[in-house]
Order: C-alpha cells, then sequence, then structure tokens
C-alpha cells in the first residue's frame, strides 16, 4: 500500500564503531535523545514505538525506551535479522499512516563488537547446529563466485565499489571507517583474504551503535519544525522468500537474489515511481558484491549492466545513481538492529540538504534496501515534498 | 582381532545417513511431496512449492554437480584452527532436485563450477566419550580413485 501523511519527524544516530565503555541501552538512549531533540520533542510527545535489535535477549527494548522516560507509551519489539530497523521503521511508518499512532518512534541497536566474539546463543547459532557451518562470507562469496562464472565480473569490480564505500564513510561523521587515505581498489584488493574473491576490505565491521527516527504526519513535522523541508515515506515493502527451485533451506541463506528485485518492484509501485525517480540509494552491501548485484535487481540498469556502472562510477557521489552515500555497511557500519535507522538517517539528512561535502545535489527521492538472513527483504522509499 | 571403529555420530541429528561401513557413501535425508513430486533438502512436511502437506521420507544423493563454490580463510565453525590453507564451500545440484550447501573438501585447484561431486563423512572433533562428530560435506570426484571412500573413476 502507499502510506498516505507519513512523514520523518526526526532523526539521530550514534557514531557506529566499537564502543567499549557504553552498553546497547545507553547506545539507544543517545541516539533516542539525538531524535528527540531533532524533532523537538521529549518522550511525553511520542504516542508508540518500535524497538530493534538482533542480540539474542529478551525484554532490551523496553529497558532501552525506560531510559528516555517512562510514560506507560506501548512498546513492541522487532526483529528481523540484517533487516531490523527498517522493519522497526515501517512499523512507526504505518502506525502513524493508520491513525493508531500520532507519533511513532523506530529505535535499533546493537553491539556486535561484543556477539562477534562469541558468546551467542537461541536461534540457529552455536556450534553444534549445521547452520552455523558456513559463514556469512563465506554464502556472499558462493555469489560472487557464480556472478563471475556468468558475466565475467572481476575482483576489480568488487574492490572499486568497496573503495567507493570507505572514501564516501570518510566524509561522513557518523560512519565507522573514516580512512585517513584515498582508498584504492588495488589496497582492497591485497587486503587479508576472507573468502574467495571477497578480502577484509570488502567486507562490513562488526561494530556498535544506535539509530533512530521519530515520525508523524507531514502537517505535525511543519508545525514543528516550520521552514524545514518535508521528507515523506511514500512506500515500505517487506517480503520472505518466495520458493524457487535451488533453493537451500540449510545455513545462511540470503536469497534467491528476486527477493531484493520483487520487493524492490513492490514498493516502487506503491509509491507510483519508478528507479529513474531516484536520486541516492542505500543497499544491504554487507559484501561488496552484493552491491553490484543490487544495482541490476533495485532496477538501476539492465541485468548484466553492472559491472559498466561500476567502470563508469554512476554509483559514485557525483554520478548518477550514488549509492550508500555514507559509506554503507562496509564503511558506516553494520550493527545489526541500527543499520536500517542509519539508513535512514543519512537520506534523511541528504533529503533536507545538511549533507555538507557529501550532498547529493537536488536529492528528492531517496531508497532504502536491506535484505536481512532467514531470509527477508525490505526496501523503503522516501521523497522530499 | 583389530580395534573396533570408534563410534561416528552427527553434529545435528535429522540431516545425513552414518554408514556402519565406512567406505559407503553417506545419504541426504530428505522429503519427496506426495502431490506434486518435489523434493527437499533438509526433511520438511508441508511442500514448498505446492503447499500439500504430509511428504514422504526420501534419501538423497550421494552425487551432484557443484553449482558455485569459495575457498574461505577464516576458522571453521566448530573448529578451534583456523583451517590452515583454508577449505573449500559450495552449492552442489543434486539431480533430484535440491541444491545443498555445504563444505567442500579436496584442493582449491580441484574446484571448479560444474564438477562432479560426491558425498562423504567429515570428522570434525572427538568427544570426551571416543565418539566422532562428523558432518557431511562433498568432495570433488577426479579421475583419482579414493579407494577408502569407494569413489570409481570417472571420465
Amino acid at each position: 500500500m502507499r502510506l498516505e501523511n507519513v512523514a520523518v519527524l526526526g532523526v539521530g544516530q550514534v557514531r557506529f564503531g566499537v564502543h567499549k565503555t557504553k552498553t546497547g541501552i545507553e547506545l539507544a538512549r543517545d541516539a533516542g535523545l539525538l531524535a528527540l531533540a531533532d524533532a523537538g520533542l521529549d518522550l511525553r510527545g511520542v504516542s508508540e514505538a518500535f524497538v530493534g535489535y538482533v542480540q539474542p535477549a529478551a525484554m532490551l527494548g523496553v529497558k532501552a525506551m525506560k531510559e528516555l522516560g517512562l510514560t506507560g507509551l506501548p512498546v513492541t519489539h522487532v526483529e528481523n535479522a540484517s533487516a531490523t530497523g527498517l522493519v522497526a521503521f515501517r512499523e512507526a511508518a504505518h502506525a502513524v499512516a493508520s491513525g493508531r499512532a500520532q507519533v511513532a518512534l523506530a529505535l535499533g541497536f546493537d553491539k556486535m563488537s561484543e556477539m562477534a566474539r562469541g558468546g551467542q546463543g537461541g536461534r540457529g547459532v552455536g556450534r553444534d547446529s549445521i547452520d552455523s557451518v558456513i559463514l556469512p562470507a563465506a554464502y556472499f562469496a558462493l555469489w560472487a563466485m557464480r556472478r563471475m562464472h556468468e558475466r565475467g565480473t572481476k575482483p576489480e569490480h568488487f574492490a572499486k565499489i568497496a573503495a567507493k564505500n570507505w572514501n564516501q564513510g570518510a566524509l561522513c561523521p557518523v560512519s565507522d571507517r573514516q580512512a585517513n587515505h584515498l582508498v584504492t581498489p588495488e589496497e582492497v584488493l591485497a587486503s587479508a583474504k576472507i573468502a574467495e574473491p571477497l578480502t577484509a576490505m570488502m567486507a562490513c565491521p562488526a561494530d556498535d551503535g544506535a539509530a533512530c527516527a521519530i515520525l508523524a504526519a507531514p502537517e505535525f513535522v511543519r508545525r514543528l519544525r516550520p521552514g524545514r523541508p518535508v521528507v515523506r515515506v511514500l512506500a515500505s515493502a517487506l517480503q520472505s522468500e518466495t520458493y524457487t527451485p535451488g533453493h537451500t533451506f540449510v545455513g545462511p541463506v540470503v536469497g534467491p537474489a528476486t527477493m531484493s528485485r520483487d520487493t524492490a518492484a513492490e514498493a516502487y509501485r506503491d509509491a507510483g515511481l519508478g528507479p529513474e525517480d531516484v536520486d541516492l540509494a542505500f543497499c544491504h552491501d554487507a559484501f561488496a558484491n552484493e552491491e553490484l548485484e543490487y544495482y541490476e535487481l533495485l532496477g538501476f540498469c539492465a541485468e548484466g549492466e553492472a559491472e559498466k556502472l561500476v567502470e563508469e562510477e554512476a554509483t559514485s557521489l557525483g554520478g548518477r545513481i550514488p549509492f550508500n552515500t555514507d559509506g554503507g555497511l562496509i564503511a558506516r557500519g553494520h550493527p545489526g538492529g541500527p543499520t536500517g535507522l542509519a539508513q535512514i538517517h543519512e537520506l534523511v539528512v541528504q533529503l533536507r540538504g545538511e549533507a555538507g561535502r557529501r550532498q547529493v545535489e537536488d536529492a528528492r527521492v531517496g531508497l532504502a534496501h536491506l535484505v536481512g538472513g532467514g531470509s527477508v527483504c525490505t526496501v523503503t522509499l522516501l521523497a522530499r515534498d | 582381532m583389530p580395534d573396533p571403529a570408534p563410534r561416528r555420530v552427527p553434529i545435528e541429528g535429522g540431516f545425513f545417513t552414518i554408514p556402519d561401513d565406512p567406505r559407503e557413501a553417506p545419504r541426504l535425508l530428505g522429503s519427496r511431496c506426495r502431490a506434486c513430486g518435489e523434493q527437499f533438502f533438509p526433511r520438511r512436511h508441508v511442500c514448498a512449492r505446492c503447499l500439500a502437506a504430509g511428504t514422504e521420507d526420501v534419501l538423497l544423493g550421494p552425487e551432484g554437480t557443484l553449482y558455485t563454490f569459495t575457498w574461505v580463510h577464516v576458522p571453521f565453525f566448530g573448529k578451534k584452527e583456523a583451517a590452515g590453507a583454508g577449505y573449500g564451500v559450495g552449492q552442489v545440484d543434486l539431480p533430484e532436485g535440491p541444491r545443498i550447501q555445504a563444505v567442500l573438501s579436496g584442493t582449491r585447484e580441484e574446484l571448479a563450477i560444474g564438477i562432479p561431486m560426491r558425498l562423504e563423512l567429515e570428522t570434525l572433533r572427538e568427544t570426551p566419550a571416543g565418539e566422532q562428530v562428523v558432518i557431511h560435506r562433498f568432495r570433488p570426484v577426479t579421475g583419482r580413485a579414493r579407494p577408502d571412500l569407494g569413489v570409481g573413476v570417472r571420465a
């Protein structure tokens, strides 16, 4: 469905990175306070909250919200693996669109640096699970190797995408990786090998962070923040997998690739837009080869032409359709729960025209895409009035 | 009388057979839809294609074709060591239909998209009781026979 009467009232993000001295809940509090300040509210003005994280623990969302105040508002936990943040945002948007909430808040946080060190438990993870034998890096590398076999893609294409994201991340103050030099594709290729053809610099970090977005009707936003460009939520599609032959049920699964194409098509249809209307995009670039695939699956070029897009630098800042202007998962970071809300944060900053050196000129329509293990895909479209 | 072979136990039950004869290839525990015939790994009750409930159990494999692969340089889950020279991971298409994601044995040089593969069991570790914890994996079927696995010579 097309979302009517939903706009972004405020956004906030703490810088992604390894936060040794703060708990996930403290990071969530800080992101929440930033978004409330941006919105011009305190928690008394918020009707409903949706909180997402991927660490295997119950109740943390309610506890995080209590750090912002105890006002009795309804709080719902949302978890959809890497897609969690965008799905929490989707729930908040629908709560406003339906009239159930006047002001809805979506909050995501995680400390992936601690999860990555071990001590995991719960669903389908752990030493004695057949599902955990194959690492996510290997799964995405399988996709990259097949692409190279079918299309003649070179590791240099993936390296060029990674270098672009590293360099764009260095321009964004809330991004994790801030290289002190221009990162070259050669440097990316020479970094440690993870899973052929992927290298360490083609992969996202396991970091910590929190991000938050607050939604309300456009009139409400104009009243609270007069003079500020109004950024509307046009559509937010969510799909799980459709069965296709060749589906793999065991191990890390983020597919089939058609899931991204179908979810994007649904979002475009709902919004009454096409990829030609989009000025900048964000995608699940946990590994650089994914971004190349999503150029095609999100409709920004024909099948088999993504390599050409890379060669022409069409997806870099200044190009036809800049991707991941804050560095994406590779450089902004990918803690899990907050990742999608960081995409929303950067999209809103861009659509308001507040992105400084990385501003996409006259950005009006933006797209955010994430996939989540299991698997799901979600695509959100935002537009400035 | 020689020592009896150590008992082999699966990393997780319900996914593959462990033949009594270690020379015999394992099979995968799958399902076939009684309504449309689609086959699945692992076992499931409701057909993912036509949604009919009530599949029948089938054994899948042991042979297939390598659809894609990678060579992994980071540690293997369930193992302490960082895998030395690395190890293969791949997706293998079975003639029965399912695509199986699994660890591969063999060297990097042996692997190529489209080559025939055959199931075997790999020992991950030993339990304190002396049992071998095993997992299924695929090995390239090369011209060289491996008599201990009963893999025949192929053209």
